[in-house]
């Protein structure tokens, strides 16, 4: 063995990673050196036979995805939600709003529970009127004030309207048709602007209420979307893990065929 | 005409998908190859492979294109392959299969190749297989990557972060290991 009897050479000479002049010093060093020429000659045989190590041939089928992305309420455009199913949804909650404006119903939560009421039914019975009063009265603050409260003045204007009209009608005198004719015009003007403002009042409070209740149909919708979502990702990896099941059953039971003629 | 990889990589960081699911269909079974003979476990291989491109995905903005793209992919692998064994504390595995079923060596034969010829390397194999799960972790891995994978000595070294000659140094040494090992159970082409 010789100085040039290098491991390092003898490595890159054997995967020909050698520049030419190297390569031909080594193989004149090789034409001299019989033991690397022997070792030279081993470790080609021990590549031949490192090929022979082949790995299995999996089924591949790994790729990657985008997951749907669910987006937060706050920052969804109407347009993001509008469908069908919401159109259908927003529909009957203007249905139910418009019977609701119709029927006054009132919404109370109180110790005993949830109370529906209904203005039809609180007008029914003298009873039910003064405690409908009493309530409004109760919650007279302005900012909160429900749009179905009585005015007690406006009720007293109204009032004192009828009884004139029904004066005018008694007694049929000029004087006093006159005199009511005058004080009635100014109370009707007084009576429309104060109408008009109830009305008004009224609109924006259900107009609140209606997008509240729209809101909270499309959170329920959303919800109950991602929970169906979630569902049918579970049953699908259940199906997934059923068929790999299944394939390896069938795999068992081949080499078990295949396996049965060698033990006879 | 075939995109290369650094257009496909280039086409991924800007969010293209299917650019990226061409690089796994093109790298898959290298990696899993890789992985298969280091850990010598099928279905960990495989878990191994998967996860490699997942890494790789997730990391991909900030792959500069320093390295090769498949070099990157083979150092995650390595990476993921380490923490296995190193998770399950112990050697890889060399999966033998019991006896040699010539039912199964079958459907391996290729045409030009006699049932002897067969029979002989699949009994190669599993010794190779076998030898390789007994080496130093540095020159088997030396060894997957010369011989499987085709990488340059300065690709292996910027890899594994060491010398050039202590790669060629780890190659000597297992492909030496092999060769003993291979002659004293008579089995090999030297042996031919």
């Amino acid at each position: 063995m010789s100085n040039m009897c290098d491991k390092e050479q003898l490595v890159s000479y054997l995967y020909d990673d050698l520049g030419d002049a190297d390569r031909a010093r080594f193989e004149t060093h090789l034409r001299s050196c019989p033991v690397c020429r022997e070792e030279l000659n081993a470790l080609r045989g021990v590549r031949a036979d490192l090929i022979s190590w082949t790995p299995p041939q999996p089924d591949f089928g790994f790729r990657v995805v985008r997951e749907p992305k669910v987006l937060p309420m706050p920052t969804r455009s109407w347009r993001a939600w509008y469908t069908p199913a919401a159109g259908l949804a927003a529909a009957a909650v203007l249905v139910l709003a418009a019977a609701a404006s119709i029927a006054r119903v009132e919404i109370h939560r109180g110790p005993d529970g949830i109370t529906v009421r209904t203005g039809w039914s609180a007008s029914a019975s003298p009873e039910n009127a003064r405690s409908f009063a009493e309530s409004s009265q109760a919650q007279a603050a302005p900012a909160a004030a429900p749009a179905q409260s009585v005015d007690p003045a406006l009720l007293a204007s109204l009032d004192r309207r009828l009884a004139l009209l029904e004066a005018s009608a008694r007694d049929n005198s000029s004087a006093a048709v006159r005199a009511a004719s005058v004080s009635a015009r100014a109370s009707d003007a007084e009576l429309l602007r104060r109408v008009r403002e109830m009305l008004a009042q009224s609109e924006t409070k259900q107009q609140g209420q209606l997008a509240l209740r729209i809101a909270q149909v499309i959170r329920d919708f959303d919800a109950q979307r991602v929970a169906d979502l979630t569902n049918i990702q579970k049953g699908m990896r259940t199906i997934g893990s059923r068929v790999d099941e299944e394939a390896a059953g069938h795999r068992e039971l081949t080499a078990l065929i295949l396996s049965s003629p060698k033990q006879k | 005409m075939a995109s290369t990889d650094e257009e496909l990589v280039t086409r991924s960081q800007g969010g293209d998908l299917d650019s990226f699911n061409q690089l796994v269909m093109r790298w898959e079974r290298p990696i899993y190859a890789l992985a298969y003979r280091t850990i010598g476990r099928e279905e960990d291989a495989r878990d191994v492979c998967q996860e490699t491109f997942l890494r790789a995905f997730r990391a991909l903005k900030g792959f500069k294109g320093q390295a090769k793209f498949s070099s990157w992919l083979y150092r995650i692998t390595l990476n993921l392959c380490r923490d296995w064994i190193r998770r399950e504390r112990r050697q890889p595995i060399a999966q033998a299969p019991e006896g040699v079923d010539l039912v199964d060596l079958a459907s391996e034969q290729t045409p030009a190749e006699t049932i002897e010829d067969l029979v002989a390397r699949k009994e190669i194999s599993q010794a190779v297989a076998r030898i390789m799960a007994g080496l130093p972790e540095e020159q088997r891995t030396a060894i997957l990557l010369k011989e499987y994978h085709g990488l340059t000595f300065q690709e292996i070294a910027d890899m594994l972060d060491c010398p050039l000659s202590t790669v060629k140094t780890r190659l000597y040494q297992g492909l030496s290991v092999l060769r003993r090992q291979l002659d004293r159970e008579g089995v090999g082409r030297n042996h031919v």
